[in-house]
């Protein structure tokens, strides 16, 4: 893994929206301890900003009253946590094992040549974001690509043209 | 005494303290587990795997030894070769990453991975590939300088931080190899002990913005004492070298495990007044303005006394039982009242409930023993009439406002027996200079009624006098800390039965109401 | 070969609808269970012979009973949703197709463990699914399935969903707590086992989806159906998982017991033309492979898999033909690994890294003999020497590969250049 210890200050303080001030609410009387709240706290954040700033990760800290490093150590754990902004489409290609062996490679290429970024970049208008990320559990219908969260199976390079033409 | 247990160590029947984990049991009785991340004060983390050692009862076959307590009959086995080869293993993963950096590293001579790279290594690299690059010369605040190449990721100075002062500025962040020690942005090391993780550090990714690259472990000598920087009494060592053509000078305290005392531990306030041993010392007498010699300066001291219609006596609680039994035997024998006036010693709601006590005086619990008021009260009554004040280390100008203390001076003469430069020494009639307690022996009395004894580590190229010594030459009549001792045991209710040459490490508890107890 | 025990409402539309699940079974075995004592069903679970699906293998019932008895804390049910193992994708099925089923496990087993929490814990790459799933907790609330009187009996159950976010580790079932506990996902030293001391130190079990699906089954038709299926001693089905370079990709249930090779030509339709076997990843891609020879003889369960020195594991098949460069596989696998190390324990931190730049530097053309030597001796001083086994999860598959196929590492060294056709 790449270092993800270099955090984005943004300057201005983090607050949840009154959306996810509720859900905050609703999941903390599931558990025991608030500190159990810091995963969750961290998946809210990146659902209202689509990243997670120094700034969030305080606030998470006070919210739960625990210390800001532990919300940073987890933070830099936990690899799907986007630790600055992505672009519009955030692509993920899987390149474990099956994806591999069913030719991930040609896709991450494709990708690489036609959005011209390299995986862990944004493309520079800010629409697309590409990330190799590890198995993503689809290997009976591998090569497999992940955009904002949605899966798309038995990739290849002409699909994929396809599916980027609905996105730009 | 503590229970024991029987077991086996490589086939040999050994007796240790039962409740232990096999790295200190054995640890008591001469046998190092080899082990980075367990710490006593920090508890058993298991990361490191040094200490995997063999079970011959049907366990697993290798358990960590930090997480493994003794128990009645276990069979050890610590100098098989599958063991000894597990740990030349991970050393050598210890060492893929780590840069041998040595010549330059502060830790050099204290290292644990060098230590044990001689002891259970001694293999050549076999890296033949790029090392992992992190971030070094981090400035993690409070005087701590943190090198993540370095680091072995033991998680002690993590756990010391959430455990210990339980503020949490440091984390692991990361994983994998990747996985670093680092502060969270803007909120750097912020409590009154970080830089215990300098020491608790087993190897070089922790260093003291104040010591690193000033010298050599190797070359210190490391002498026990007691930390005077406030009335708990922290153990100590000192850590002193007299370079060639130089004078002895500390270069760092480190804590030294008391755990009646301080246990691991001390505060950063208490560590840095090294300095006040090193620096600002009153090297020259002097006697009206003037630098002078020791003779005149005692000389007029004892003119001085012999010419005051009444003198009074005030002493440091600083000062050592000895030396304030010396210095109470000297004020009877020129018939003057005795104070431990120091009001400005004590920074009022400044301690915590840790080691950090509000009076920043080391021995204010002896005046109690010795009958010795320090009231301000009881200055003020004595003061009463007096026109000479004879003060042995009481920095009076800490305890009265500069228009107090002028005042205070305009009708009584000041002697000042003193081991530093202090606004009071620079208003003194006679300014005599006298050992500090780096330079000297004694006992003291903690804010816990805990009697402690330290000895003399710092020998300079011109020692001052010891208070003691000043003291017999200005008339007193003891002469030495042996003739005080045998003064204090045969006056002292409570120090009756105490031998004052042979206080164990530990110190002795004192009880309450024995401290209370007023010398007969 | 397939059988539908598990899967039985996969194919129905809409049967991750309470409605439908209901009309086709779900729930329905609920009053047979809290008419009988939890230790019952217990007995129940044993008698099954249901093993742990997850990898492991432990029988399920005898995991429950390792519970403290007169406890006075809470007892939890961790579910193991993390499905991160490369090659295994067989409980997406169940929280897609029939996350009723598994509430409906989930209920079975808390009443039999006395717990009134459980933890789901979904891996984070599963965003599609996990709304799938909370959809059908929120039904099963909302039909009194779930809360204050499930199915209404005198039992109250709460059932969470706690999202991983990226962490294959988190699978390991003590990393699993840490990871509910809110901290990084770190395996914990054993003991104590989380049966004694589990989350928020209360008594624990941790079980698979799989696991915890396969309970109404057993509970509605008894243990000697479920036995009726597989072998005597891996009894039942399993929802196996084949992939890579094979016709017919996907998910098959089938009984245990069959033979792999079977398996693979007649329900995955076998290698694609052409091509030859190579070899087979058996149960997810930290089990040792199986060159075709060894193949010949195995059959999916347990027993047969340990007596060829590999795993059932997760029941993740991978076929690997003759375009497979070996060596390039083994490096696909070892930076997995590497990545998803936890950083915990030195040898796996530091020594995957290690291992990951050896066989590079091998591909690079740049190795030497005593580097292929150097990294089977690193798979020797790694393994075991951790909290948790996933470095021994790295090292026993890369070891395989560098026993069976060393002659695809020695091509590299001599001509640095691949030994095998490009894919």
């Amino acid at each position: 893994m790449s270092d993800r210890s270099q955090l984005i200050e943004t300057g201005k303080p983090f607050i949840f929206d009154a959306q996810r001030d509720a859900e905050f609410e609703r999941l903390v009387k599931r558990y025991p301890t608030r500190e159990s709240m810091i995963l969750p706290s961290l998946w809210l954040v990146q659902e209202q900003e689509g990243w997670i700033s120094a700034e969030a990760m305080a606030y998470i800290a006070d919210r739960i009253g625990t210390f800001p490093s532990m919300v940073y150590e987890a933070a830099t754990f936990y690899t799907m946590y986007n630790l600055q902004p992505k672009g519009k489409y955030h692509i993920c290609v899987c390149r474990t094992l099956s994806c591999y062996l069913l030719g991930k490679q040609e896709i991450v290429d494709y990708l690489k040549q036609e959005l011209g970024i390299k995986p862990g970049e944004v493309s520079a208008d800010g629409q697309f974001s590409l990330e190799e990320v590890e198995c993503l559990g689809h290997c009976g219908s591998a090569p497999v690509v992940q955009v904002n969260g949605e899966f798309y199976e038995d990739m290849n390079v002409a699909k994929l043209k396809e599916l980027l033409a609905t996105l730009k | 005494m503590a229970e024991k247990v029987k077991l086996f160590v490589n086939g040999q029947e050994v007796e240790v303290e039962a409740g232990k984990n096999l790295i200190d049991a054995f640890g008591a009785i001469g046998i190092e587990i080899p082990h980075l991340c367990y710490h006593p004060a920090l508890g058993a983390d298991g990361n490191c795997r040094m200490c995997l050692v063999g079970i011959e009862d049907g366990r697993p076959p290798l358990v960590p030894a930090c997480k493994t307590k003794v128990a009645e009959g276990m069979k050890v086995q610590l100098d098989a070769e599958k063991i000894k080869k597990i740990q030349r293993d991970i050393m050598e993963l210890e060492l893929i990453n780590h840069p041998i950096d040595c010549p330059i590293c502060d830790q050099a001579g204290e290292c644990k991975l060098q230590d044990y790279y001689m002891k259970y290594d001694g293999q050549p690299s076999r890296m033949t590939v790029k090392p992992v690059l992190k971030a070094k010369k981090m400035d993690f605040g409070c005087g701590v300088v943190h090198d993540q190449e370095r680091c072995v990721l033991c998680a002690r100075c993590v756990r010391f931080t959430r455990l210990i002062t339980k503020t949490g500025e440091l984390g692991i962040v990361n994983r994998t190899d990747a996985a670093r020690v680092n502060i969270f942005p803007g909120r750097p090391l912020n409590n009154r002990y970080a830089l215990n993780v300098v020491d608790l550090c087993p190897v070089g990714a922790m260093t003291s913005r104040d010591f690193r690259f000033k010298q050599r472990a190797w070359f210190l000598t490391k002498s026990p004492s007691i930390c005077h920087g406030c009335s708990k009494g922290c153990n100590i060592f000192i850590d002193h070298n007299r370079e060639k053509y130089k004078d002895d000078v500390i270069y760092r305290y480190r804590p030294r495990l008391n755990e009646k005392v301080n246990g691991y531990f001390m505060c950063d306030e208490g560590r840095m007044t090294y300095k006040l041993e090193n620096d600002n010392r009153l090297g020259t007498p002097r006697v009206n303005g003037r630098e002078a010699g020791f003779d005149e300066a005692i000389e007029s001291v004892r003119r001085a006394v012999s010419e005051a219609k009444k003198a009074v006596v005030l002493i440091s609680p600083n000062a050592s039982l000895e030396q304030m039994f010396a210095a109470q035997q000297f004020a009877a024998a020129i018939n003057a009242p005795v104070s431990g006036y120091s009001d400005g010693y004590v920074k009022a709601g400044d301690g915590d409930d840790f080691l950090i006590k509000d009076d920043k005086s080391a021995n204010r619990a002896s005046f109690a023993l010795l009958g010795i008021d320090d009231s301000k009260t009881a200055f003020e009554a004595a003061l009463n009439g007096a026109d000479l004040l004879l003060s042995f280390d009481n920095d009076l100008s800490r305890s009265l406002s500069g228009d107090a203390l002028t005042q205070l001076l305009a009708d009584t003469k000041l002697i000042m027996v003193a081991s530093s430069q202090t606004d009071c020494v620079a208003k003194a009639a006679v300014a005599v200079p006298v050992a500090s307690y780096s330079e000297d022996a004694g006992s003291l009395v903690n804010c816990d009624g805990r009697l402690q004894s330290y000895e003399v580590a710092v020998v300079k190229n011109q020692p001052a006098k010891s208070l003691i010594e000043v003291l017999h030459l200005c008339g007193g009549e003891i002469k030495s800390n042996q003739e005080a001792r045998a003064g204090l045991q045969a006056a002292v209710a409570v120090l009756k039965d105490i031998d004052l040459e042979q206080i164990p490490a530990e110190g002795i508890a004192l009880t309450e109401s024995e401290v209370a107890h007023v010398a007969a | 070969m397939q059988v539908q025990v598990l899967s039985a409402r996969f194919d129905i539309p809409d049967a991750n609808k309470i409605e439908i699940a209901k009309e086709h079974g779900a729930y329905a075995t609920l009053d047979k269970v809290f008419a009988m004592q939890p230790e019952e069903i217990i007995e129940v679970v044993k008698a099954s012979g249901l093993r742990g699906r997850g990898g492991a293998g432990f029988p399920t019932g005898l995991k429950w009973s390792f519970l403290p008895k007169n406890i006075d804390k809470p007892v939890y049910l961790a579910v193991n949703s993390d499905e991160s193992e490369p090659a295994t994708f067989k409980d997406r099925f169940i929280l897609v197709r029939d996350p009723h089923m598994l509430i409906e496990g989930i209920i079975i087993c808390c009443y039999a463990i006395k717990s009134h929490a459980a933890y789901i814990y979904i891996r984070g790459e599963y965003t599609t699914q996990v709304k799938v799933l909370q959809a059908a907790i929120d039904e099963a609330y909302a039909a009194g399935y779930l809360g204050d009187s499930v199915a209404g009996h005198d039992y109250k159950l709460d059932v969470t969903v706690h999202r991983g976010a990226g962490a294959y580790v988190c699978g390991e079932e003590t990393a699993l707590l840490e990871s509910i506990e809110g901290r990084k996902g770190q395996p914990r030293s054993k003991p104590p086992f989380p049966a004694v001391e589990g989350l928020y130190g209360c008594p624990t079990i941790i079980n698979n989806v799989q696991s915890i699906a396969s309970l109404p089954f057993i509970l509605t038709n008894g243990a000697d159906a479920y036995k009726a299926y597989g072998t005597e001693k891996s009894p039942g089905t399993h929802l196996f998982g084949i992939s890579g370079l094979v016709k017919k990709p996907g998910m098959y249930e089938l009984p245990l017991g069959l033979p792999l090779l079977e398996v693979i030509d007649k329900v995955a339709g076998g290698v694609r033309d052409g091509r030859t076997l190579k070899g087979v990843i058996p149960g997810g891609s930290s089990t040792p492979v199986l060159t075709p020879e060894e193949a010949q003889t195995v059959t999916l369960d347990y027993e047969s898999m340990a007596a060829h020195k590999t795993m059932f594991g997760s029941g993740g098949i991978v076929v690997l033909d003759d375009t497979v460069d070996m060596v390039k596989l083994v490096e696909n696998l070892i930076y997995f690994y590497h990545h998803e190390s936890c950083g915990q324990c030195t040898p796996c931190r530091e020594g995957l890294g290690w291992m990951l730049k050896i066989v590079r530097k091998i591909i690079r053309g740049e190795g030497t003999t005593a580097d292929i030597d150097l990294l089977t001796e690193l798979c020797d001083n790694i393994e075991m020497k951790t909290v948790c086994v996933l470095s021994a999860a790295c090292t026993m598959s890369t070891r395989s590969y560098l026993n069976k196929f060393r002659h695809e590492f020695e091509a590299y060294v001599a001509g640095g250049a691949p030994a095998q056709a490009a894919m």
